[in-house]
């Protein structure tokens, strides 16, 4: 299968007739590629959206009004046989706003008097992160269906229980790394299986922004709530709320968990009271000898975000969709010979010059490995997913594996920084 | 306004002439196809940059014709 086929592109998911649409071609795609095959999560997507027939509908409560939330809104009022039944959310104005949106829907502010409703198939957990493990515990209890936004958890426990609750359950668990979803990274990891760079020697990601990382706060007194990503007692900054995509991404391409973590991380810059990293600076180890490199600071955006796969044979930033090989090709014959020509006039002859070349790195612009720029980062896929995947009643294999993986590195990264040493994945840790 | 007629004769020699810097371009690409070993596909697929040098040979003949008329007429003059 063609992933860059056209039909793979999500551009025009503006409407839920268009996504349906799209949902069919992505049906008859997912079915005939190889690569797919091997991802359990994409099974669910090789059955065509149904009709939009109450029976047939997924009723989802959605859990945490405020940013990601109201994405996930936009998407699931898109995503044909899916309906918000109940949004839940402790802070009413976010509540309010949500409900002004999702016509119909029940208002909790109590998680677990949302889970009473009998006809509630599954919940999206979207709060900040100290709240995800008791929310997906909770869901699991209640018999619903759970996707929970990344990070998997606050601590490596907190993992460990979700992974035990989950195991020998019937019920679908999906984790928000939208990048499992995503045809740029799809084609970036068939190119990895083919050979375009060889075997994996190192990758290498970052995540720069500029900015304080602050949402508005109306009263002093919301400050620890709306902005909770800054306060260690709800979050671990950096790590859990940008790494985890890209720890995602390394551990899924290198089919492995990193055995042992080291680095650094401070504040640096917004010394205003936060209390996470501003900056943060990682190496991951890998059983076979690869290194991840990771790091992420909020003082500078130039470099925007990447994940760099490197390989002797070339390198493929899957963000960017590009792949630079490290022998391009050879121009044509013709350009060649206007080049030589070129060079044997206007170049000046070296009498004494220096005696070594600077390894700078090469002004290469390399091959884009997706020809349509898509609209969806794969996040209206996953959606899709799981509203099918609880459709047909089939829990998704290698989910939690992900999202364990992802959830326990990157607490490992924060647990390095603080403490300051090498720290090892946990031993005896079972998904 | 004088009106300029371009007999049929002088159009027809003018794109021999452009055929023939085409046939040389081509040939060139031949030559840096066999020198730099790449593949004879490139025959078809840098069409556009063989079209591209045969305009610049057809300029370059362009200008050795007109320094050669020059050239005549100058000569002529001095004669005559």
């Amino acid at each position: 299968m063609d992933l860059d086929s056209p039909s793979l592109s999500s551009s025009g998911l503006e409407s839920r007739a268009d996504r349906r649409e799209f949902l069919k071609r992505l049906a008859v795609l997912a079915g005939s590629s190889a690569l797919i095959a091997e991802l359990p999560w994409w099974s669910p997507l090789r059955v065509a959206p149904v009709a939009e027939a109450a029976a047939d509908r997924v009723r989802l409560g959605l859990v945490g009004v405020g940013t990601r939330g109201n994405l996930h809104i936009s998407h699931l009022l898109n995503t044909p046989g899916v309906e918000i039944a109940a949004l839940c959310d402790d802070y009413d104005p976010h509540l309010q706003a949500g409900l002004a949106r999702v016509k119909g829907a029940k208002g909790f502010s109590d998680f677990r008097r949302m889970l009473e409703m009998p006809d509630l198939d599954g919940v999206l957990i979207a709060t900040p992160l100290h709240q995800h493990a008791r929310m997906c515990l909770d869901a699991f209890s209640a018999d619903k269906h759970v996707f929970c936004e990344k990070s998997l958890a606050y601590t490596i426990e907190e993992c460990q229980a979700i992974a035990d609750a989950h195991r020998g359950s019937k019920r679908v668990f999906q984790i928000g790394h939208q990048r499992m979803f995503s045809p740029a990274f799809l084609q970036a990891l068939e190119l990895v299986r083919n050979g375009a760079i060889g075997q994996i020697t190192q990758i290498r990601a970052y995540w720069h922004r500029n900015g304080n990382w602050r949402n508005p706060v109306p009263d002093p007194s919301l400050e620890r709530r709306l902005n909770w990503r800054l306060y260690r007692e709800y979050s671990c900054g950096l790590m859990t709320e940008l790494a985890s995509h890209h720890m995602q991404v390394a551990n899924w391409f290198l089919g492995a968990h990193p055995v042992a973590c080291t680095g650094y991380g401070s504040i640096n810059y917004w010394k205003d009271g936060r209390e996470v990293y501003d900056n943060v600076n990682l190496i991951y180890r890998y059983a076979n000898g690869t290194h991840a490199i990771y790091d992420s600071l909020i003082s500078n955006k130039f470099y925007g975000m990447e994940v760099q796969v490197m390989g002797p044979k070339g390198t493929i930033e899957a963000e960017a969709g590009r792949l630079y090989a490290e022998t391009p090709p050879p121009a044509p014959g013709i350009v060649q010979l206007i080049n030589s020509l070129e060079h044997g006039f206007f170049d000046t002859v070296p009498i004494g010059g220096p005696s070594w070349v600077p390894d700078l790195k090469r002004d290469a612009k390399g091959t884009a490995i997706t020809h349509e720029k898509s609209t969806d980062d794969g996040t209206a896929i996953s959606l899709a997913a799981f509203a099918n995947a609880i459709r047909l009643g089939v829990p998704i294999e290698g989910m939690m594996e992900q999202a364990c993986r992802s959830g326990v590195s990157v607490l490992m990264g924060q647990a390095a920084m603080e403490q300051q040493r090498e720290i090892a994945w946990p031993e005896g840790f079972r998904i | 306004m004088n009106e300029i007629v371009i007999p049929m004769r002088r159009i027809v020699q003018e794109l021999q002439i452009f055929a023939g810097c085409v046939l040389a371009a081509l040939l060139v690409n031949v030559y840096s196809i066999l020198r730099f070993n790449t593949g004879w596909m490139e025959l078809l697929t840098t069409l556009h940059i063989t079209l591209a040098l045969a305009c610049v040979f057809f300029a370059l003949v362009a200008l050795i014709r007109c320094v050669a008329f020059w050239g005549r007429l100058a000569l002529r003059r001095k004669a005559g």
